[in-house]
């Protein structure tokens, strides 16, 4: 494990897991010419330690195949048992290997190999203006005020709408996959305007801006990177309420 | 005691619509798509409609048209979603009374099917 550029304390330090050198070595360049604080770990375990020691980072970029744990792996143990929401950037070569969904919201994101500085400084500096180095109690993906609101305080129903959120949101979620895998697009645009109550209930606006576009204007290329955002925020946001209210009926 | 058809498919819309309505006082019965609305429609009356436009098996535009035709004096509410400027354009051409914004406001839904309801 070492510290690279230790000097610039102001610049967003980003941890990467990385055992090819050659790719170290050029991601080491990238982060040198921007400015990013770098660490580098050769394993998901060292940067597990490296948490474990009161260190942290603005962003996690870890390769997909790590050892023993593997990329979402150790990002799970970071988020789950360490409680640290920082976003993840899972590093894959030209075909990622196929994940299941939860396994897959436990990353913001995917960054492709070898890194290509243009793309990989675009990628990080999306994930920086969208996680702005908030410590993680001050992430929230939701909001219970609209619901409390209607509800009048009642909180039974308000617990009752959180579980209608967890599971229809997640049967449409499937559905969008289904949809995307035949090309059916127009069912697409009616499961996105479909759910987009639900997110904007929430006050989530990352999946009601989602939704707004995949329902209006986004083009059908576009339409396999939004779901799959979605379907991250849809994690982070059922994530986020296992942990605040663990006895709902909640899991992804 | 008045009586409300929701035509709905979001399962948490369902859940406000139906709490703060029968709160308010009102007998509400919920169709989740358009085929068990027309369902509801042939089978009883109804003193004020609230539909979404974009439903499962029959659209919300049939639902209209059919209720305009066999019962037009039900005042229709269109729930809709900011994205749907031309479809509310083309429901209000086929003579709804109004519509509501998705999720609605607790008061403005009150207000408006109270609005209504005196009306009938």
């Amino acid at each position: 494990m070492n510290n690279t550029n230790a000097s610039l304390q102001a610049a967003p330090t980003i941890l990467l897991v990385e055992s090819n050198i050659s790719e170290q070595e050029n991601f080491a360049h990238i982060a040198l010419q921007q400015g990013w604080q770098l660490v580098i770990c050769n394993s998901g375990i060292d940067a597990i330690h490296w948490f474990n020691k009161s260190n942290t980072a603005d962003i996690l970029v870890i390769e997909e195949n790590s050892a023993p744990l593997n990329g979402y792996q150790t990002a799970d143990y970071i988020k789950t048992e360490l409680g640290l929401m920082l976003p993840v950037l899972i590093t894959v070569g030209t075909v990622p290997t196929p994940q299941e969904l939860r396994i897959m919201a436990f990353a913001e994101g995917l960054i492709k190999k070898p890194f290509v500085e243009s793309a990989t400084i675009l990628q990080i500096n999306e994930i920086l203006e969208r996680f702005p180095q908030k410590s993680p109690a001050e992430i929230d993906c939701y909001s219970l005020k609209y619901l409390r609101d209607i509800f009048e305080g009642h909180e039974e129903s308000v617990f009752e709408s959180l579980e209608l959120f967890s599971t229809s949101v997640n049967t449409e979620l499937e559905q969008l996959d289904i949809k995307l895998q035949v090309r059916d697009y127009n069912r697409i645009r009616e499961i996105a305007h479909s759910i987009k109550p639900s997110f904007e209930m929430l006050e989530n606006e990352t999946g009601r801006s989602i939704c707004h576009l995949l329902n209006s204007e986004a083009e059908e290329t576009e339409m396999p990177g939004l779901i799959h955002d979605l379907q991250l925020e849809f994690a982070s946001i059922t994530r986020q309420l296992t942990r605040d209210f663990p006895a709902l009926k909640i899991g992804v | 005691m008045k009586k409300i058809l929701v035509i709905e498919d979001n399962p948490m819309v369902i859940k406000s619509l139906e709490f703060k309505l029968t709160k308010d006082g009102h007998e509400v019965l919920i169709a989740k798509d358009g085929r068990e609305a027309m369902k509801f429609l042939k089978e009883a009356s109804f003193d004020l409609i609230l539909t979404d436009l974009m439903l499962p098996f029959v659209t919300g535009k049939e639902v209209i048209s059919y209720i305009k035709k066999n019962s037009p004096k039900t005042p229709i509410i269109v729930l809709s979603t900011s994205t749907q400027e031309n479809i509310i354009m083309d429901a209000f051409n086929m003579g709804v009374d109004d519509f509501i914004t998705k999720p609605f406001s607790p008061n403005e839904l009150s207000l408006r099917v109270k609005r209504f309801l005196n009306k009938a």
